[in-house]
């Protein structure tokens, strides 16, 4: 695999808030960067910087060529309850936008119903995640219209122990089907963030 | 002006209740008969009716300050029928009954103060004032008693045995009205100063003597196992990082399947490496039976405290086994008869 390009962009940060254990709100930020890679009618791949909050902006480009690099927008907007402390379920637009190689651009927007549990695994300072999500509807500038969608995260996140700071690795997917089959985009990429923690 | 006005009427009113007080105490007096028999001066009567009612009275029908009112109106009645040597009798009990008591010269005329000051005098009588009970620390504390005396005169004050063999001479020597004589709870040797003159009487005052041993402290109890931290690792915490790693790792291998993608990124294989790592390692930094060093300090931190109130107490027992308390309980004093020595 080749990263046709790599792009930067400032993260934004987070507008959301973690809730701790009826404390109230913890505030958390962070930062990511994520190798996306996208399959579809065409196969980009590229590295985007990303803030927690599902806000990212980047550039992707077709892989295995040297092509110029296509911009890549994608954010995610959730609100979240936490029935219990390792369960979290949200509902939000999902948003993402990147260019084909005709140059055609390729605008999703899906509302997705989230479900994550996490847990510590190792010691008190290595949780891991598991998230599943799938779209309840979506939007799309494409002629087939929209089937289904679901995806998902999974990794750990390391809680450093002197600094307030977390450290993220895992990898997620978005599989999308629509006209029946007759098209199917995948989006799956590795995440590897810090943030800050609240903890 | 005003402070001076105050001051009067307070005299008098104090006047006026002191009176009012002896004129009860008078008809609710057991003499009371006797007595207003004297203040009618019928003498003989008032002889009669004292020497009878006084003979009568015991220590639960009159107190010791009514006796003493009822033998001083009994003397001054038989001073006044012309019986000295029956008035100076009289006296002379009234005085060994109460040493301390005084007529009231605005009651009595001079012929019968006068002849009772001599017979106080020529009595010399005393009585024993004691606490009841009394606990001291021998040596440190010091058991204290009045030695009341009609008049000046030198007494001897000593601690005998039940069998009247002395074992402390605590006081030897003249003395007025009162001494206050302490023992401080020692047999001491030593010798009696002598004693000069006639012994007049003997007064003895039982004391029942106690060694009081004060309880010592039960020793804390240890620490409940409760109360300790595990000091070394369980297994749990090891099993969870390695199962936790695995099922989390093959969570990442499986993702794209469970969304339905079928073109899976090999790059998923190197997160779910990682995961599966730190499952690993933390298996092995919380690997079962790894000491707990944090755990270890807490507990050593509990028996160090318990080990303190255990030394503490065992000083505390230590002070009380050596304190020792004598109890002193006085009974009723008795006068005798001095032997010819």
């Amino acid at each position: 695999m080749k990263l046709a390009s790599l792009g930067f962009a400032c993260a934004v940060l987070v507008a959301g808030a973690t809730p701790s254990s009826a404390q109230g709100l913890v505030p958390a930020a962070g930062l990511s960067i994520v190798s996306t890679r996208v399959r579809g009618t065409d196969q980009l791949t590229g590295t985007v910087l990303g803030g927690q909050g599902s806000v990212a902006l980047g550039r992707i480009g077709p892989e295995g060529a040297n092509g110029a690099g296509q911009d890549l927008v994608e954010g995610v907007a959730l609100l979240g309850v936490r029935p219990a402390s390792w369960l979290r379920l949200a509902v939000g637009p999902h948003a993402r936008s990147y260019t084909l190689t005709g140059g055609t651009p390729l605008r999703w927007v899906f509302w997705e119903l989230r479900a994550r549990a996490s847990s510590a695994f190792v010691g008190s300072a290595g949780r891991g995640y598991v998230e599943l999500w799938r779209a309840l509807s979506a939007s799309v500038n494409v002629p087939e219209p929209f089937d289904h969608a679901q995806g998902g995260e999974a990794g750990m996140v390391v809680h450093l122990a002197r600094a307030p700071l977390e450290l993220r690795l895992g990898y997620r997917i978005d599989h999308a089907v629509l006209g029946g089959g007759s098209r199917l985009e995948t989006v799956d990429a590795v995440v590897i963030g810090v943030g800050l923690s609240g903890r | 002006m005003r402070q001076h006005i105050a001051w009067i009427g307070l005299l008098v009113g104090g006047w006026s209740a002191a009176a009012a007080q002896g004129a009860a105490q008078a008809i609710a007096s057991p003499f009371a008969e006797g007595i207003r028999a004297y203040q009618n001066l019928d003498f003989d009567q008032a002889a009669a009716l004292l020497r009878r009612d006084l003979a009568r009275a015991s220590g639960s029908t009159a107190t010791l300050s009514e006796r003493a009112q009822g033998f001083l109106y009994l003397g001054a009645a038989d001073l006044f029928r012309g019986r000295r040597d029956s008035a100076v009798a009289v006296f002379r009990r009234l005085v060994q009954l109460d040493p301390r008591y005084r007529p009231d010269r605005l009651v009595f005329p001079p012929e019968v103060t006068s002849v009772f000051d001599n017979v106080r005098v020529e009595a010399r009588a005393v009585v024993l004032v004691a606490p009841a009970d009394t606990e001291i620390s021998s040596g440190s504390g010091a058991f204290t008693f009045w030695v009341v005396a009609s008049a000046f005169q030198t007494v001897e004050v000593t601690l005998r045995y039940q069998d009247g063999a002395p074992f402390r001479a605590l006081y030897a020597g003249p003395m007025g009205d009162s001494l206050r004589v302490q023992w401080d709870g020692l047999d001491a040797a030593g010798q009696m100063p002598p004693v000069t003159g006639e012994l007049a009487g003997i007064v003895q005052l039982p004391l029942d003597l106690r060694a009081v041993h004060i309880d010592t402290l039960p020793w804390p109890k240890p620490p409940a196992d409760s109360q300790f931290l595990p000091e070394r690792a369980g297994s749990r915490p090891a099993l969870r990082a390695l199962l936790g790693g695995v099922l989390l790792a093959g969570t990442v291998t499986a993702l794209p399947s469970v969304v339905g993608s079928d073109h899976p990124n090999g790059s998923r294989l190197v997160v779910a490496g990682a995961v599966g790592f730190a499952g690993a390692l933390g298996y092995v930094l919380h690997r079962p039976g790894r000491p707990l060093t944090a755990n270890i300090a807490t507990n050593q931190a509990v028996r160090a405290r318990w080990q303190q109130s255990v030394a503490a107490v065992k000083a505390e027992n230590v002070q009380r086994r050596d304190d020792v308390h004598l109890a002193v309980h006085a009974g009723e004093a008795t006068a005798i008869k001095p032997s010819a020595r």
